[in-house]
């Protein structure tokens, strides 16, 4: 009908551009418009005075706006309308079919036939035909790599991995000195990204394909919903953990047909089970994130799978389990304790320590007015001095932990120290409440004051020894610092049940980014307790108590709720303190292909960045696999060395970073160890589901169209209409389209039949 | 002065709202009364009134004459005067007696026992004990002299930590060098020195400095025999005891605490 009416395809409308051929200007076309209406209007009313009564009322102006817009498209069509479009030349344009050759369209949803079969069926009958009439044709196959074939024979779902945009972007490059006219698609959409979960098509391609204006045309096969399906989207975990502390992941997944029922959420290192948790399945189609905690367990690198058991009449059960890859690391960071006096948060803190592996505590006590007992030192020498007053003794520890210390007992120097440790460093400093914390401390008058997460409250007679107890924010419930229980629910009643702290400190309002985990209750006051914030680089803490000791003396014998809490706190002060190597990939999980960009980032004693490092990765890998890459310096960041490297085999990587300085005498200035996976044919296995969204997104980048296979017929003809390839620009005339007659037909029509409606006639 | 009965009732509402207010605010049994007693503080020096094996003669806790107390207060004092003046340890100038009958002696990491030849424990006591030293708390145990005096001591131990060994301490033991080194040691004797002469008491000729540790080889139970360090502090202002013996029972006290604030 809308060809019929207005001449012409819609495609036409949608990528031509309208014109008016007439030798008068448009604006000419508005000025006369409006002035007929004007004048015509002016006639009625001078003529309405004399008309009968029936008439001099709305009905009037009724008949004005008919004839106003008579005159209007009589005008209109003097001016002759036309739309320019650039079309295809016959004959002279290359049409590019493109078939979706993965495995996923072997997948039998499409009436019975495969989604390949339904594709070539397609092809086969009228499309292909109808585009050989007016072009040549070449077809692909698209998979991993894009492959030219020359028959529809030729082509067999068992790609392990779909690449949409790098397949586009290599037609797009491989076919520039082609008049290629158009893409055509045949697809069901799933793009297999370097991580499954992720979807879409790379800038990089969408531009390959904008360079040339080149059109795809997206013809969808399979269903857009299964009706039983539970599919893992995602799994998001650091790469990273210290050992035996705890990890937290999320896991997102979706499901259509078990709304409401219950699944089982398992955790495995190989064989052995790490953690199961029961969990509720949301909505249909609707995505859910389940987030928890499992222990780290001993160092290595590993590969976990998180899985969730099939459920019955599940259609896909190989999207069920999802594989990621975890370096447990066994370094062990060391943290800098100062403590300005004895006290039992001293004592307890160390014993929390003792039992930790994973964390090294050096500290400094205050015993007397100018003596400093440390322990845990790695030698005599280490901070026999006091306090560090250079860079290169400071930044060597991975977190540090202010006690009960007057802020003025630090020189402005090393106040400085502090500041640079968190902003430039990327350390972090937890401060802890005590008779000389915080404000009692004067730290809200010192240098320091910016890198506290809270406003100090005025005054210094902040700190209070009455008891006090504790409750999580919605913020604790979720943090991996106040994890006491596996159980959400269990864990936020183990807190309000824990014995009172012995004293408390006002930390003030926490600021702006700041996060508080925990509050504690005084009588009626209500303070925060524990609060966090990220601070330049690194990330600073309030403690407001030096009575934790409680929880570990007047707990049952055999509680872990003291030296848990402190050995999660104390390993996420240190858990994002880079170290002087950070080696890192954009992608630890590479699916179907093995290029794999190293990145290390480099510092030296004082944390500046040199640009003559000497820089290796040892690389370890399945099947015996042993390579020695040299990184290069980044000419875009200083600091920064890059490498490119393949892993050939499907596997597990693992890639040791050490940086060494080239003075006088070669230093080492420290190592990195990343892991990564090479997973092949696997990604296939998710997102089975046509992915319309991408297909119809992929065609209106480019200026094509999104089809579904019964609608077909058409494409041949609206392939034509592009800017690519041998194009010309046709100009098509609407001043004879039928709608034009239909509607001068219509109006005088419609004006009478109402005048004898109204008696007028 | 005339008070309506309606207002005796409103006097009393609001004085009983008072006590409510008051309590809700409260600290949980540490006081609020700011004399020296109840000064609130990070150490309190806590001396343990345990019950003895003679409390069939002489009652629950020794009756009139409680071992546990002797040299009690003054010794603990003066103590705390020279803790107060030597290092930056916030402590009670008063001390602080705790039993093994209730939990409140789980608010006091660090206590102090003389005369422990005497003491006895009921099974819930030892198992308090037991439970107290394995949390993290420490015990200084001082003033008993001699072998049998030493039996007796030990029999009490037992109950508490039946497995656990006593350890002979070498000089070069951290808890010698927490605030002071002390290298060279010498028998501490108590204030009958002051007109015997004799450094001893009863067979116990050598000072024995003894120690038990935990799993993890931290000193939990510090063991003073044969050597009477609580009358060095409470003597250490006559001007008939003298100095070295009061200097060292002052230094080994301190590291002592400070060996117990820190392990």
């Amino acid at each position: 009908m809308f060809q019929f009416l207005l001449k012409y395809p819609s495609t036409v409308f949608r990528k031509g551009q309208f014109v008016l051929l007439a030798k008068w200007p448009a604006s000419l076309l508005a000025v006369t418009i409006g002035s007929a209406a004007i004048g015509l209007g002016v006639l009625i009313y001078w003529k309405l005075r004399q008309a009968a009564p029936e008439v001099r009322s709305w009905r009037g102006w009724v008949t004005w706006g008919m004839q106003s817009a008579f005159l209007a498209l009589v005008l209109f069509l003097l001016w002759q309308p036309a739309m320019v479009v650039d079309e295809l030349n016959s004959q002279q344009n290359i049409i590019a079919v493109v078939v979706d050759d993965s495995r996923s369209m072997n997948i039998a949803d499409s009436d019975g036939r495969t989604r390949e079969a339904a594709a070539v069926a397609a092809l086969a009958g009228r499309v292909l035909a109808g585009l050989q009439q007016r072009f040549q044709t070449r077809i692909y196959r698209l998979g991993s790599v894009l492959t030219r074939v020359d028959d529809l024979k030729d082509i067999s779902p068992e790609e392990p991995a779909t690449r949409i945009g790098n397949n586009l972007k290599q037609l797009a490059m491989e076919t520039s000195d082609l008049p290629v006219g158009a893409i055509v698609l045949l697809s069901d959409g799933g793009q297999n990204t370097a991580g499954t979960g992720s979807s879409g098509i790379s800038r990089d391609a969408l531009q390959a394909l904008r360079n040339r204006r080149l059109p795809v045309h997206t013809v969808g096969f399979g269903r857009e919903e299964s009706r039983h399906d539970l599919e893992i989207e995602d799994v998001s975990i650091a790469p990273s953990a210290l050992v035996n502390s705890r990890v937290q992941a999320a896991v997102r997944l979706t499901q259509r047909g078990y709304a409401g029922q219950k699944a089982k959420l398992v955790v495995r290192d190989g064989a052995k089970l790490i953690v199961e948790r029961e969990i509720t399945l949301a909505s249909d189609g609707r995505i859910q994130t389940d987030e928890f905690f499992f222990p780290a367990g001993a160092g290595g690198a590993k590969s976990l799978t998180f899985s969730i058991a099939p459920l019955p009449g599940e259609e896909n059960l190989a999207n069920n389990a999802m594989i990621r890859p975890i370096l447990i690391s066994d370094s062990k960071p060391r943290i800098l304790y100062f403590e300005g006096e004895p006290r039992w948060e001293y004592k307890f803190i160390r014993r929390a320590e003792v039992e930790d592996p994973t964390v090294q505590l050096v500290s400094m006590l205050r015993t007397s007015e100018n003596k400093i007992y440390r322990q845990g030192i790695s030698d005599p020498g280490e901070l026999a001095s006091g306090f560090p007053l250079r860079a290169e003794d400071l930044f060597g520890y991975s977190g540090i932990v202010i006690g009960s210390i007057d802020a003025d007992y630090f020189t402005p120097l090393q106040q400085e120290l502090l500041r640079e440790y968190v902003d430039h460093r990327g350390g972090g400093i937890l401060f802890l409440g005590g008779r000389f914390s915080l404000s009692d401390g004067g730290w809200g008058a010192s240098r320091l004051n910016d890198l506290l997460p809270t406003v100090l409250p005025p005054g210094n007679h902040n700190f209070h020894r009455n008891a006090a107890t504790v409750e999580l924010t919605s913020e604790g419930l979720d943090s991996p610092i106040t994890q006491l229980l596996d159980d959400p629910a269990k864990n936020a009643q183990r807190w309000k049940k824990l014995t009172y702290l012995a004293d408390y400190e006002d930390p003030g309002t926490p600021k702006p980014g700041a996060t508080v985990l925990a509050e504690l209750h005084a009588g009626r006051r209500k303070l925060p307790l524990l609060i966090t914030e990220s601070y330049g680089h690194g990330r600073t803490a309030i403690l407001a108590t030096g009575g934790t000791w409680r929880w570990q003396m007047s707990e049952a014998l055999g509680d872990p709720s003291h030296h848990l809490f402190w050995q999660q706190l104390l390993r996420w002060l240190v858990a994002e303190s880079r170290g002087p190597v950070v080696a890192s990939l954009p992608e630890r999980l590479l699916m179907d292909e093995g290029r794999v960009e190293l990145t290390a980032q480099v510092r030296d004693k004082q944390f500046h960045q040199p640009s003559n490092a000497r820089v290796t990765a040892h690389i370890i890998g399945p099947a015996g696999v042993d390579a020695s890459v040299d990184l290069t310096p980044s000419t875009n960041m200083p600091g920064q060395y890059e490498a490119e490297w393949t892993a050939e085999r499907p596997g597990t990587y693992l890639a040791e970073v050490k940086a060494e300085s080239t003075g006088d005498q070669d230093q080492e200035l420290g190592r990195d160890v990343v892991t990564f996976q090479r997973e092949d044919g696997v990604a296939e296995n998710f997102h089975t589901e046509q992915n319309r969204p991408l297909l119809e997104q992929l065609a209106a980048d480019t200026g094509g169209r999104y089809w579904k296979p019964s609608e077909l017929n058409n494409l041949p003809r609206d392939v034509s209409y592009s800017e690519a390839g041998i194009s010309v620009r046709n100009t098509k005339e609407l001043w004879d389209a039928p709608i034009g007659f239909v509607l001068l037909l219509a109006l005088p029509t419609a004006e009478w039949l109402l005048r004898r409606r109204w008696g007028m006639i | 002065m005339k008070f309506s009965p309606n207002g005796l009732a409103a006097l009393a509402v609001a004085a009983w709202c008072a006590a409510l207010w008051a309590q809700r605010t409260g600290d949980f049994g540490f006081g609020n009364d700011d004399s020296p007693v109840n000064v609130k503080a990070e150490f309190y020096w806590s001396r343990l009134a345990y019950s003895t094996n003679m409390a069939s003669a002489f009652g629950g806790y020794g009756g009139r004459w409680r071992s546990w107390s002797r040299d009690y207060p003054k010794a603990d004092r003066q103590f705390l005067i020279a803790m107060h003046r030597l290092t930056r340890i916030d402590g009670r100038p008063t001390e602080q007696v705790v039993t093994l009958d209730s939990d409140e002696i789980f608010n006091y990491p660090w206590i102090y026992a003389v005369q422990v030849e005497t003491w006895a424990f009921t099974e819930d006591q030892a198992k308090r004990l037991r439970e107290y030293l394995m949390k993290g708390g420490f015990l200084m145990v001082d003033d008993f002299h001699g072998t049998e005096d030493w039996q007796n001591f030990m029999r009490g131990m037992r109950q508490v930590l039946p497995d656990s060994p006593v350890e002979d301490l070498q000089s070069g033991d951290e808890i010698f060098h927490t605030l002071y080194d002390i290298d060279d040691k010498m028998q501490i004797p108590g204030e009958q020195y002051v007109w015997t002469g004799r450094t001893y008491e009863k067979d116990g000729y050598q000072p024995k400095w003894r120690a038990i540790r935990d799993g993890q080889g931290r000193i939990i139970v510090a063991i003073c025999h044969n050597m009477h360090l609580g009358d060095a502090w409470e003597w250490a202002d006559d001007p008939n005891y003298p100095e070295t013996f009061a200097s060292m029972a002052f230094r080994v006290g301190l590291d002592y605490i400070l060996y117990g604030m820190t392990h």
